[in-house]
């Protein structure tokens, strides 16, 4: 059962990592810059097994997740700030991944754009109000697992293999202008951020409380996290492969989800689309529950609401009307006409700015023997998680200056 | 209760509170205090509820905070609490000591809805 458990664990995380924000900006990294951002891929792995892991083993140990860690180690004030910004961030977040639900629909479909938004929005909420926790997370995860079409795509495109490994060594891209530089530092922070999105950390260790995990669960978390983020992460690398072989040359930025499905279908034939549009269909709404269900996490972790899916409507209605709320104002914030790539470019060099906020008290609290006990981190765990905490902070200071001087990224 | 100190600030200030069942039933939003220069300084009650964290923010954010949450607030006699640790645990259940007034009336609204009864 175990076994099982690890491997369903296994798999939905990596049919869950990739959403819509990573796929345009590891497409367009991989269209602007080739290769040569891959080791911010690989960094933005490591941040999210590092302080996933940490969040995981917190749940587990204390049965504590990250907004309560924030209120209790930045204090009210502090904390109110950093639960407002990281719920604004999972909105948008939230309503670009509605969009991206509409836009690849309408592809398979044809049918009109808004009202797609409004179908997207009922099966999601009946999704979330009927499915179990476990449902939720197999049934969005699994499917997202189409999304491997694209590194089967990445192969066929016959990449220079040196090239891409090269790729993993931190570097500047070859006689670049200074405009060129500022496009490239941009990418590299928005890159990182989009993997490490907060939303993904707060859902993580709610998930742990969700399935009661308990100090016996810590290798599984382990495992799940190293083995998932990691797997998932070569989603990542082929997306930036398939930028780099069809869309570079020819000067193309993905403007849409849909390019990354018709770059798959070059590579490998039209079937090759459609597994490549469910994937994004299931990751994105996936991504979608995650972030609406975060938002409603952290409202009642932070003011001390009963909070779960394991607990009934009627035992939990804050937490239950905090979810259905933020899903519709999604909605309504993608229906007004907003693009959604737009969106997401917003959301995710925003969500970086708040990552500190949230790390900080994970790291201290992972860190401390007098309330982990046995369980506390090791050095490498306290290494890594420092090393982090400053490369998220400079990361946070840099990605505002760095949306402004790019003009979002359009140099 | 028998400790020798209490860090106030640390353990007890922005903790969880839990009812005898171990459901969630607010933060400890402020503390309500005895004493005076001369005399033993004595926890009195935990304060929780909207109505007291906004008091805590600063400049023109309590107004704000008021207008948007409410006022409610709740006082739960010291005497009332079992055990700290993670969080607070308290004696009787959020029920018996109105803790849970809102999440009863919210319920009440959520269990007409078809799958309300769902785990």
């Amino acid at each position: 059962m175990k076994a099982l458990e690890l491997f369903l664990g296994i798999l939905t995380s990596v049919g869950g990592f990739v959403e819509i924000g990573e796929l345009t900006f590891a497409l367009n990294a991989g269209s602007k810059f080739d290769f040569a951002l891959l080791w911010v891929v690989a960094l933005g792995t490591i941040g999210i097994i590092v302080y996933g892991e940490m969040a995981g083993r917190i749940a587990a140990v204390r049965k504590q997740p990250v907004f309560q860690l924030i209120r209790e180690r930045t204090g009210l004030t502090a904390g109110l700030v950093t639960l407002i910004a990281a719920n604004l961030v999972n909105l948008l977040t939230c309503a670009a991944e509605i969009g991206g639900i509409a836009l690849v629909w309408q592809l398979m479909t044809g049918w009109a754009y808004r009202p797609l938004i409004a179908a997207t929005f009922v099966l999601l909420a009946l999704a979330v109000w009927f499915f179990p926790f476990k449902w939720i997370e197999r049934v969005f995860g699994l499917l997202g697992l189409f999304m491997v079409v694209f590194v089967a795509a990445a192969i066929a495109s016959r990449p220079h293999w040196q090239h891409v490994l090269g790729g993993f060594v931190p570097q500047l891209p070859e006689a670049a202008t200074s405009s060129e530089l500022w496009l490239y530092a941009y990418y590299a922070v928005a890159l990182f951020s989009s993997i490490v999105l907060p939303y993904e950390t707060y859902f993580y260790a709610s998930g742990a409380i969700e399935d009661h995990w308990t100090t016996k669960d810590l290798t599984l978390n382990r495992i799940i996290i190293i083995v998932g983020s990691v797997l998932g992460s070569s989603l990542t690398i082929a997306l930036a492969i398939l930028g780099s072989q069809q869309l570079s040359a020819r000067d193309i930025e993905a403007q849409l989800p849909g390019t990354a499905a018709l770059l798959a279908g070059v590579s490998l034939g039209p079937w090759a689309v459609v597994a490549a549009l469910i994937g994004m269909l299931f990751a994105f709404g996936g991504a979608a529950i995650e972030t609406t269900l975060s938002s409603a996490y952290n409202l009642a972790q932070f003011f001390g609401w009963p909070w779960g899916k394991f607990r009934k409507p009627r035992d939990a209605p804050r937490f239950h009307a905090a979810w259905f709320t933020l899903l519709l104002l999604s909605t309504l914030l993608i229906v007004s006409g907003i693009d959604p790539v737009e969106v997401v470019e917003y959301s995710i060099v925003f969500a970086v700015v708040t990552l500190p906020f949230s790390y900080f008290p994970t790291l201290v609290i992972a860190a401390d023997k007098r309330v982990m006990k046995g369980f506390a981190n090791g050095w490498l765990s306290n290494a890594l998680g420092w090393l982090f905490l400053v490369l998220t902070t400079l990361a946070a200071l840099c990605a505002i200056p760095l949306l402004v001087i790019t003009h979002g990224g359009r140099g | 209760m028998n400790r020798e100190s209490v860090d106030l600030m640390r353990s007890v200030l922005d903790q969880e509170i839990v009812d005898a069942d171990d459901v969630p039933c607010g933060m400890v939003d402020d503390l309500e205090l005895s004493g005076g220069p001369g005399t033993a300084l004595k926890v009195e009650a935990l304060l929780t509820g909207p109505g007291v964290w906004a008091d805590r923010l600063p400049w023109i954010f309590p107004r704000i905070a008021r207008a948007i949450v409410g006022r409610r607030q709740s006082r739960i006699p010291w005497s009332e609490v079992a055990s700290m640790g993670d969080r607070l645990k308290l004696k009787s259940t959020a029920k018996k000591l109105g803790l849970d007034a809102t999440d009863r009336q919210w319920g009440r609204w959520l269990e007409r809805i078809p799958g309300s009864e769902a785990d």
